[in-house]
């Protein structure tokens, strides 16, 4: 309880430095994101899939 | 008065175009692979089955996105609902792998995905990695623009945590190998589930 109020407390020249930290970090959580995304659309499509829409595909047409 | 609809022959070749995209939905929605691949699959063909109900000239890939979700939700019995990345799992991971840094920042970075509410989580990955708009995700997820936007943002502060307070999981700038770091983590992730029972 007195944790937080001494924490307050500490809480004003490296306010700046905490903020730019953090949108560095942010950014770098956003690239993350996209990377563990991309991997997998990078990948090469499993041939199942673009078999499993043809036949999909042949037995409407029936 | 018909709406305009694309012939079989174009549908079938944008919904092709879209594969690679469902699959990583599906990804971060399952966490284990062989899981999302199945949901992958069975969204692919509800939307080639359902392909007379889109209209032509709007988002094919946010109504696709649309089915997947769908489907990942309501059948909770599937193989992809048991098969969710488990934290503890992602957890013991992290511990017994812990030499190679870029590695570790996406563990953790999985690991934090994993503790956040499913909600936020699927906003974030949406928006921040899948490349939709704010009113893209709303139209899949059901819900408010507003709402999404508080659900991307609370995510991303509470990821932000996460990861601050495990410290020791993210290091400095050094260049990630993202890819051999995913595949590595995946195919943890499926070793570890194949060990626990259906239904578990």
């Amino acid at each position: 309880m007195s944790y937080k109020a001494t924490n307050m407390s500490k809480e004003s020249k490296p306010d700046k430095d905490i903020e730019r930290s953090r949108k560095v970090r942010q950014k770098r959580i956003g690239d993350q994101l996209r990377r563990i995304y991309d991997d997998v659309t990078s990948e090469p499509v499993p041939d199942e899939f673009l078999n499993l829409l043809e036949q999909a595909d042949k037995s409407s047409k029936k | 008065m018909t709406k305009p609809t694309l012939d079989d022959q174009a549908f079938k070749t944008e919904l092709a175009d879209l594969i690679p995209h469902l699959r990583a939905f599906a990804r971060s929605l399952c966490g284990n692979p062989t899981a999302a691949d199945d949901l992958a699959q069975e969204a692919m063909l509800k939307a080639w089955k359902a392909r007379e109900s889109y209209q032509a000239g709007t988002n094919l890939k946010a109504w696709a996105f649309t089915i997947l979700r769908n489907l990942f939700y309501s059948e909770k019995r599937r193989s992809w609902r048991r098969q969710q990345l488990d934290p503890e799992v992602a957890e013991a991971t992290l511990v017994a792998n812990d030499n190679s840094s870029s590695a570790l920042d996406l563990l953790a970075l999985r690991n934090g995905l994993g503790s956040l509410p499913e909600d936020q989580r699927e906003a974030l990955i949406l928006v921040g990695a899948g490349g939709l708009s704010y009113e893209e995700t709303a139209e899949i997820c059901g819900c408010a623009v507003g709402t999404i936007k508080s659900r991307v943002s609370r995510a991303r502060k509470a990821l932000l945590e996460v990861l601050e307070s495990n410290e020791a999981g993210f290091s400095g700038d050094d260049k990630l190998r993202a890819s051999e770091a995913f595949d590595d983590i995946m195919r943890q992730a499926d070793e570890l589930s194949r060990d626990i029972p259906a239904g578990a």
